[in-house]
């Protein structure tokens, strides 16, 4: 394996992630605008709120942020660049259009038991689950103390998080900070609802293995009248693996193999795949029939 | 990596995940060793200096020869100067040689050195790198062995030849070795500090040749080895075994000391029939180093069953180039920090979480190699 090109890479990103985090709760400067739009009628401050973190807004720029910054910088990981200066990152319409349908249906499951559920709206800071799963231990405390901070400021004191790596990462930052935020996943919340079709579930490596609530969300979809396609070894917790999206990063070669393999393993159980994770989505999309996330198939 | 490592992978893996699930089914104790494995390795790593004086004053009671070595020079040096200049020397698939370079050093040294495990002579035959701490030559299918082996040991061998013909085309070759070697050098699964003994697990039967035919035997172990009690070292066989998917093994065999005999008036006598000279060579290389991080420590409790690196995607996509060898996988990107100082493999680990969850020993890998990729970013 050739290290020389990830760990310039790996530099690279850290350095203008870190920079753009401090400066604008963003990883890249984009249009938070256009990805709050989606929500119309909910409060802008609460004690509990729904936290995005832009996850399934900007899917497919996170799933590139590597390449989005090679081809910023005009130079391949110059060792001076350091900035994406003045630009500002467009959302895709229909990336936009899909992500108002996911988060509108999670407020709707939400909303029974959280009647007063706030959204920051634009104001809404990125979670620094870059930096943790890069392995950039200090600067994603000292991102995440002013994250923390900021929501404190705002009188937040519970967060639902709707996808797994902020739920990781917010979770870790607790372990970290020793701090008392009250973080929680919607689908730890949400009960059965109406649902349907066939799939194979492919789990979030974070909600299965780590989080351990793999089986909570299998009894959520079946109870929901979702039929899923089972395989010992495919789809169990010790044999189901990473879609690779988590490697984009470092080296979009691997990833893009990573989610070959794991896309041909799930479709020889169902040609239907089920995520849990924005970033799942947009690794398998190229190699699977069909791909839904949960909360298109359960309202 | 080519198409036929896709094979070779897939059907290990189908035939090597049954196998564990059957195994776990039947013995139902077995994670109860496994935690119990954990206690008590955790127990030597909060003890390490005094675990490690117990173990030389117990193999030098029982007539071997303990040696500490600290780094690669040293456990070259120790182990050269008692293999001498020339002589037939035999090796037994053991990873910590392989991370010294020992089989490298005593060739350029003279000596007509030999792997004796299948898996790992095809390696040195093809001149290769293991792709798997247990398997070895997982990558190569029977196909691919066959024409390695006529190409380098006999021409009547083909790529059609049965797995029978590839495994008695070894055997014949080896025995001829067996009975002219002067040292054979193992590693060790686990090393008892109350006896001193050694403590290996294999399958093949070549082991129990290394160790009793050739007149010295070497034994080649990391200090991570160490365990309180020949007890626990059964234990540690029993879970490795278990866990790599081949359990009971056909043979745990016990080193304490050479060989005697007690046969005439009680009255021990060394040596008998097997060895006449046992070692022990127990190496750090990295080990206390990473004993005294708290986030590395874990790292240390890894039995080399094997098993995380069936769970890994980047492992699967990568075999072998992921890690530099010796070791590979997730393990693999741990040890690579213990032993090379090269964290860099830890960076290509997407968190996929199987490693954790299939770990006998309940090492939290990902939660280690986030460690090590923060290593890897502050240099």
């Amino acid at each position: 394996m050739d290290y020389t090109k990830t760990q310039q890479q790996l530099s690279l990103v850290r350095r203008v992630v870190f920079k753009e985090l401090l400066e604008g709760y963003m990883p890249l400067p984009v249009d938070r605008a256009a990805c709050a739009r989606w929500a119309k009628d909910l409060p802008r401050s609460g004690e509990t709120i729904i936290y995005t973190s832009y996850m399934y807004q900007l899917g497919s720029v996170f799933k590139s942020y590597a390449k989005l910054l090679e081809r910023f910088s005009g130079v391949r990981f110059a060792s001076r660049f350091a900035s994406l200066g003045g630009l500002v990152v467009k959302p895709k319409k229909d990336e936009l259009e899909r992500a108002a349908l996911i988060l509108g249906n999670i407020v709707s499951l939400l909303r029974r038991s959280y009647p007063q559920l706030a959204y920051l709206y634009e104001d809404e800071p990125y979670s620094g689950a870059l930096l943790l799963e890069l392995g950039f231990l200090d600067e994603f405390q000292a991102y995440g103390k002013k994250v923390f901070g900021f929501l404190r400021e705002r009188g937040v004191r519970r967060v639902i998080t709707v996808d797994p790596h902020t739920t990781n990462a917010l979770l870790r930052l607790k372990n970290l900070l020793s701090d008392d935020l009250d973080v929680v996943n919607y689908l730890q919340l949400v009960h059965p609802a109406n649902g349907g079709g066939r799939f194979v579930m492919h789990d979030s490596c974070l909600y299965s293995r780590y989080l351990g609530i793999g089986s909570e969300i299998r009894g959520i979809l079946r109870d929901s009248g979702v039929s899923l396609v089972e395989d010992r070894m495919v789809t169990a917790q010790d044999t189901s693996t990473c879609c690779g999206a988590p490697l984009e990063s470092v080296s979009e070669e691997l990833s893009e193999r990573i989610a070959r393999a794991r896309a041909a393993k799930l479709a020889s159980v169902c040609e239907d795949v089920l995520v849990a994770c924005p970033l799942c989505y947009q690794n398998l999309s190229p190699y699977v029939q069909s791909v839904h996330d949960i909360a298109e198939v359960v309202s | 990596m080519s198409d036929e490592w896709g094979v070779a992978l897939e059907r290990t893996i189908q035939n090597n995940t049954p196998r564990l699930d059957r195994i776990l089914t039947d013995y139902p104790f077995i994670p109860n060793h496994a935690e119990k494995l954990r206690q008590v390795k955790l127990d030597v790593l909060d003890h390490l200096d005094d675990y490690v004086r117990a173990t030389c004053e117990s193999v030098e009671r029982s007539g071997g020869t303990p040696h500490l070595a600290k780094d690669r020079d040293e456990a070259q040096g120790i182990v050269r100067e008692i293999c001498g200049n020339d002589g037939i020397v035999l090796f037994s698939k053991t990873n910590v040689a392989l991370e010294l370079g020992l089989r490298e050093s005593l060739a350029a040294d003279g000596h007509e050195v030999w792997e004796t495990d299948l898996g790992e002579f095809l390696i040195q035959l093809a001149r290769d790198h293991p792709s798997h701490i247990v398997q070895p030559a997982l990558h190569l299918t029977k196909e691919m062995a066959g024409r390695l082996l006529h190409d380098k040991l006999d021409a009547s061998i083909t790529e059609n030849s049965s797995y029978e013909e590839l495994v008695a085309c070894v055997r014949a070759f080896l025995f001829r070795k067996y009975v002219a070697a002067k040292v054979g050098i193992t590693g060790a699964n686990a090393v008892a500090a109350d006896t001193g003994s050694v403590v290996l697990v294999e399958n093949e039967g070549n082991i129990r040749m290394d160790t009793v035919v050739p007149s010295i035997h070497v034994a080649v172990t990391g200090i991570d080895k160490i365990v309180p009690t020949l007890d626990d070292a059964f234990l540690e066989a029993q879970v490795q075994s278990a866990y790599a998917g081949l359990y009971p093994p056909t043979y745990i065999n016990v080193t304490s000391g050479p060989s005697s005999t007690a046969d005439i008036e009680s009255k021990k006598v060394t040596p008998a029939t097997g060895p006449k000279e046992f070692h022990l060579v127990l190496v750090d290389n990295g080990r206390r180093k990473a004993q005294e991080d708290p986030q590395l420590k874990d790292a240390l409790l890894c039995i080399r069953c094997g098993r995380c690196y069936f769970s890994c995607p980047v492992y699967w996509a990568l075999g072998s180039e992921w890690v530099p060898p010796p070791y590979g996988g997730p393990m693999g990107a741990m040890w690579s920090a213990i032993v090379n100082d090269d964290t860099r493999p830890a960076t290509l680990c997407t968190h996929s979480g199987g490693c954790k969850v299939v770990c006998p020993i309940k090492i939290d890998i990902p939660r280690v190699l986030e460690h090590v990729k923060w290593l890897n970013s502050k240099k």
